[in-house]
């Protein structure tokens, strides 16, 4: 009976297309709407929307590899921005660093830090993989068919690494003041420089995977993974491994983006609950184990929150994500690109 | 070159394979015949690592192998080419091979061997740069023996390779594996085409309820009336 129901995919782009032009109208008409604030909208919304798009290219990485959704994948963006900051507090006082490059210090100590970030959250990844996700799959049948207790064992992990943080770190929101320079003038608003990096880094670590998938033997392994563990395993390729390394650079591009995100905002230890749900909301409208998809799904998402918060209603920022992915559920279910999801990577 | 011995082995707690015995001399072709269901498909997943032995024994080239990780026995030159026509759908032709030349260490030599590949399998060449997914049946057949023989295997085992193909594809895929055995392989073929599999191997293996039940030169098994009557349980094949 539902089958009658069904559009087809020219409808769903139609009935789609109408929902984007209908906003677009209902934007246009706001009486915010000029070219200042449609520049300072696109840069906010670039900017945060990368983030979301790193931290859901990891839980679309590992669920093209692993099968799984990972939900304590905002914990390792959060713990990722420690990690950044910790490093941020020991070098910030190293004056010899400040004498060597009086002039670019600033920005030589912030990459250490991104790199930090994203080494310890890749090791850091393949600990908690081995220890706590691992063990669970011992009955055979790898992730595939131990999906359900790895999907309820990622809520609980993030419950833990959440209050693991707090007893680290206290549940203070914590300033990350790396001096990047002065804040740009972009349409009327001072924006700090900050939301440049996220841009440029977000963009080039999304590259550098793209490379590193398509381009490296490392990578055409992953892919032979995400497809089948067993043909992986019968060409050669050690599949356990391959499964953690999947793990830990899905973290480790997390960790990233908390280091990207700790000096425009603050370092919390509940900050990874909300960009979780966001990165959620991403990885869906732009296709659920999509690559690409997650970082496309990104943008959309971080230019549709922050223009509806300008245009429409401030004061109900974290709703419009959700909203989104509900249109998107229901009007186009596969996402923007959802439809080489079942042939994978 | 390959000894399997009183192996035990199944799935989760049902036990499939019930102590099976059986050698392979190097550079045979041996086939291991079987209706459906018998094991045949278990014991290549054992002797390659896919699943536990739970006893008994399966040496290779001198060395027990049993319970090693999957990729280490495909470092020690045992591989297994699939039933399904396993390939990665999403990769082109080229792509599939070279995953098949993963454990390679050398660049010159995963070319070389993509040579051979294509000397094996000319139609592959023509199809190099197609998505896998696009091949056909008897195409996807030599994709994944290719694929096998891309690692420098010292011997190849293939599960089923004349399923669902049309006697001309058979003969030609049946053609290249005689030429795998002359180019020093030695071959397990598993099989339910029994007239072909017992033309092309030296000696046969006829598996039921997961022991060996039958055996001998090929020659000899061809007239069997025992083997013609291990099939009568499973499926009628074309004896
Ligand atoms: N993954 C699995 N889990 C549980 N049981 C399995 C599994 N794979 C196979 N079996 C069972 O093991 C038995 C032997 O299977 P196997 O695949 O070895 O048969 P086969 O001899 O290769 O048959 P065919 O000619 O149909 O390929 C069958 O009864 C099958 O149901
Ligand atoms: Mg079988």
């Amino acid at each position: 009976m539902f089958n009658k129901l069904r559009i087809g995919k020219k409808g769903e782009n139609i009935i789609f297309g109408t929902f984007v032009l209908l906003y677009i109208s209902w934007c246009v008409n706001s009486p915010d709407m000029n070219i200042e604030s449609l520049k300072s909208v696109l840069t906010i919304g670039l900017s945060v929307g990368i983030i979301y798009g790193l931290v859901a290219l990891g839980i679309s990485l590992i669920y093209t590899g692993l099968d799984v959704v990972n939900f304590s994948h905002g914990e390792f963006f959060m713990i990722g921005a420690f990690a950044g900051l910790t490093m941020f507090n020991l070098l910030g006082n190293q004056d010899w660093i400040f004498n060597i490059f009086p002039d670019a210090y600033g920005w030589i100590i912030y990459v250490v830090c991104l790199f930090t970030a994203f080494v310890s959250m890749g090791l850091f990844g393949v600990f908690i993989e081995r220890v706590f996700l691992r063990p669970l799959t011992k009955k055979g049948g790898g992730y595939t068919v131990a999906g359900m207790g790895i999907i309820i064992c990622g809520f609980g992990l993030s419950v833990v690494l959440i209050n693991v943080a707090y007893l680290i770190w206290n549940p203070v929101a914590k300033p990350f003041p790396a001096e990047l320079g002065l804040p740009m003038e972009i349409g009327g608003l001072f924006l700090p420089i900050t939301y440049i990096w996220m841009i440029v880094v977000g963009l080039s670590v999304a590259a550098g995977l793209w490379f590193f998938l398509n381009k490296t033997k490392m990578g055409l392994g992953i892919r032979a993974v995400a497809y089948s563990k067993d043909v992986s395993n019968l060409v050669g390729i050690n599949v356990p491994l391959y499964i953690s390394i999947i793990f830990g650079i899905a973290c480790a591009i997390a960790g990233i983006g908390g280091t990207l995100v700790g000096p425009t905002y603050q370092v919390v230890v509940f900050m990874g609950y909300i960009i979780l749900m966001k990165a959620f909301a991403a990885a869906v409208v732009g296709g659920f184990g999509n690559l690409p998809g997650a970082i496309v799904g990104g943008f959309t998402v971080g230019i549709f929150e922050t223009a509806s918060s300008f245009y429409i209603s401030g004061s109900h920022k974290d709703l419009y994500a959700f909203l989104l992915m509900i249109v998107v559920l229901m009007i186009k279910p596969t996402g923007f690109f959802g439809v080489q999801v079942k042939m994978k990577a | 070159m390959l000894k399997i011995n009183q192996l035990i082995s199944g799935y989760g707690s049902v036990q499939i394979l019930n102590g099976a015995n059986m050698r392979v001399e190097k550079q045979s072709i041996v086939a291991l015949l079987g209706g459906n269901g018998t094991g045949k498909s278990t014991i290549l997943r054992a002797a390659s690592g896919l699943i536990r032995s739970w006893k008994g024994t399966i040496e290779f080239d001198g060395e027990q192998i049993q319970n090693l990780p999957a990729h280490e026995i495909v470092g020690r030159g045992l591989v297994q080419v699939t039933q399904g026509k396993d390939v990665f759908p999403a990769m082109s032709v080229t792509e599939n091979l070279k995953l098949g030349g993963f454990i390679l260490k050398s660049k010159q030599q995963l070319s070389d061997n993509l040579e051979k590949v294509y000397n094996y399998f000319p139609r592959l060449n023509e199809r190099k740069d197609q998505l896998a997914a696009t091949l056909s049946g008897g195409e996807l057949q030599m994709l994944c023996i290719g694929r096998g023989l891309m690692s420098n295997p010292k011997m190849i085992m293939l599960d089923e390779p004349s399923a669902a193909l049309a006697p001309q594809i058979v003969l030609d895929i049946f053609k290249n594996i005689n030429r795998i055995r002359q180019d020093g392989l030695t071959v397990l073929v598993v099989e339910q085409n029994v007239r072909m599999a017992l033309l092309l191997a030296d000696y046969g293996y006829v598996i039921k309820d997961g022991v060996i039940n039958v055996e001998g030169d090929s020659k000899k098994l061809m007239y069997d009336e025992s083997v013609k009557e291990s099939y009568l349980g499973g499926t009628k094949a074309n004896v």
